[in-house]
């Protein structure tokens, strides 16, 4: 479909114009393959990822935007909602709530939010869930902030 | 979304205030759903509403709203300020008929002013000139894309059948007492014998799609190069078409801008 390619290309130029509007979401399109994305993106203040980027990787389908982008985590994450291993994310809006009205820039914002506001009841990450439903959050916290640290930012020294 | 509002150093395009959310280009046939009145290309939200329609067992009666959630039980188009065309959702537009560029460039002419090449087809001259003794062979095939252009459907036969037979009588009509009728009365009963076929089909659009019928037979060209000299005065683009003819008549004219924008230029004319 050319209507995927078209709008996808609405959505480069919207990044090139918008990147210093965004400073915390830093999106860009494989050179050769308009269907394969990655984002950079921030850590949100106040949370355990503070300091840290994080990296997606976005596919797009030849569907877009009628169907959902496929994004999962590049970077090691300790994240309720995020798989452990694999990067995947659970998020409703990359399911079935998604609408075509989300762009990848949106998309990477509800990221940064879902990393703020964990969602422990459906956890794709059962032990970084248990904690928080524990009530563990302090050690919630402090597991995601060494894996902040350990994969997500840059190596001193 | 919120999320657009932050954008103030963008330049001021025209195409921004009237883009479609789902497919992020121009608006094309403008439509809006009919409890939140969110505004959408009417291809993109059916779309959307059949791919919705497509995860559940059966069919829904209400699609969600792209933009607010909001529960939306049909999808109204072709406002004009008086009249509309509403569709239900997963009633009425099982199988909409997705308009080529060609169909679309011949919409948007609809929305400019008419005379725009008028000097280059001159249509009292026509009638004058009684250059309607000489059939157009193309009219039907032309008057087919008009229609379906105009109806948005693919199936027009009847319709073309229709009109095809009016103005073919009403021509030959006009051509056995031709010794006895001035031109203009001839012209005028011409113009109203078709556009008493064409009101039913085509309601408020019939004056304007009278004049065009005029215009194409007094230009007695095929229907290739009629688009040619049509978009060359427009100042539209088209694909395929190299404006090789430098006249001065014509290139010192502005770019002609309709009052909707259909084209889209980002996308690739290879389809």
């Amino acid at each position: 479909m050319q209507a995927s390619r078209a709008r996808l290309f609405k959505e480069y130029k919207e990044v090139q114009r918008e990147k210093a509007v965004d400073p915390d979401i830093q999106l860009s399109c494989d050179d050769s393959n308009i269907f394969k994305w990655t984002a950079l993106i921030k850590g949100p203040s106040e949370t355990p990822f503070e300091g840290g980027v994080f990296q997606l990787a976005f596919s797009v389908p030849e569907q877009y935007p009628l169907q959902p982008p496929q994004v999962r985590f590049l970077t090691k994450i300790f994240h309720p909602n995020v798989h452990f291993k694999t990067g995947e994310i659970c998020l409703d809006i990359l399911k079935n709530a998604w609408s075509p009205a989300w762009t990848l820039q949106s998309v990477c914002r509800a990221i940064i939010a879902l990393m703020a506001h964990p969602e422990p009841d459906s956890p794709l990450n059962c032990d970084s869930g248990n904690l928080l439903r524990s009530g563990d959050v302090r050690g919630y916290q402090s597991m995601a902030r060494m894996y902040t640290k350990l994969a997500a930012m840059p190596k001193k020294g | 979304m919120e999320d657009k509002v932050i954008n103030q150093n963008k330049p001021p395009l025209s195409e921004d205030s009237n883009s479609c959310p789902i497919c992020l280009g121009p608006m094309i046939q403008d439509s809006y759903l009919d409890k939140c009145f969110h505004k959408f290309c009417f291809n993109c939200i059916v779309q959307w509403t059949k791919v919705v329609a497509g995860k559940h067992r059966t069919a829904p009666s209400s699609v969600k709203c792209p933009l607010c959630k909001r529960d939306n039980y049909s999808i109204i188009d072709e406002f004009d300020g008086s009249s509309f065309r509403q569709h239900y959702v997963n009633q009425d537009f099982g199988d909409s008929f997705i308009l080529s560029r060609a169909h679309k460039y011949r919409l948007q002419c609809y929305y400019t002013e008419p005379g725009i090449v008028e000097d280059i087809f001159n249509i009292s001259q026509y009638w004058k000139s009684h250059k309607y003794f000489q059939p157009n062979q193309w009219l039907k095939s032309w008057l087919r894309r008009e229609i379906q252009a105009l109806v948005q459907e693919e199936d027009v036969d009847i319709i073309v059948h229709h009109i095809y037979g009016v103005i073919n009588t009403s021509l030959t009509r006009s051509e056995q007492k031709s010794h006895t009728k001035i031109p203009e009365t001839k012209r005028e009963e011409f113009k109203t014998s078709v556009s008493e076929a064409a009101k039913s089909f085509l309601t408020a659009r019939t004056d304007r799609f009278t004049y065009e019928v005029e215009l194409f037979l007094a230009s007695g060209l095929n229907v290739e190069a009629y688009d040619a000299v049509y978009m060359q005065r427009l100042g539209w683009s088209s694909p395929g078409v190299t404006c090789g003819t430098s006249d001065s008549l014509l290139s010192d004219r502005p770019t002609v801008v309709p009052y909707l924008y259909i084209f889209d230029e980002d996308s690739d004319g290879n389809e």
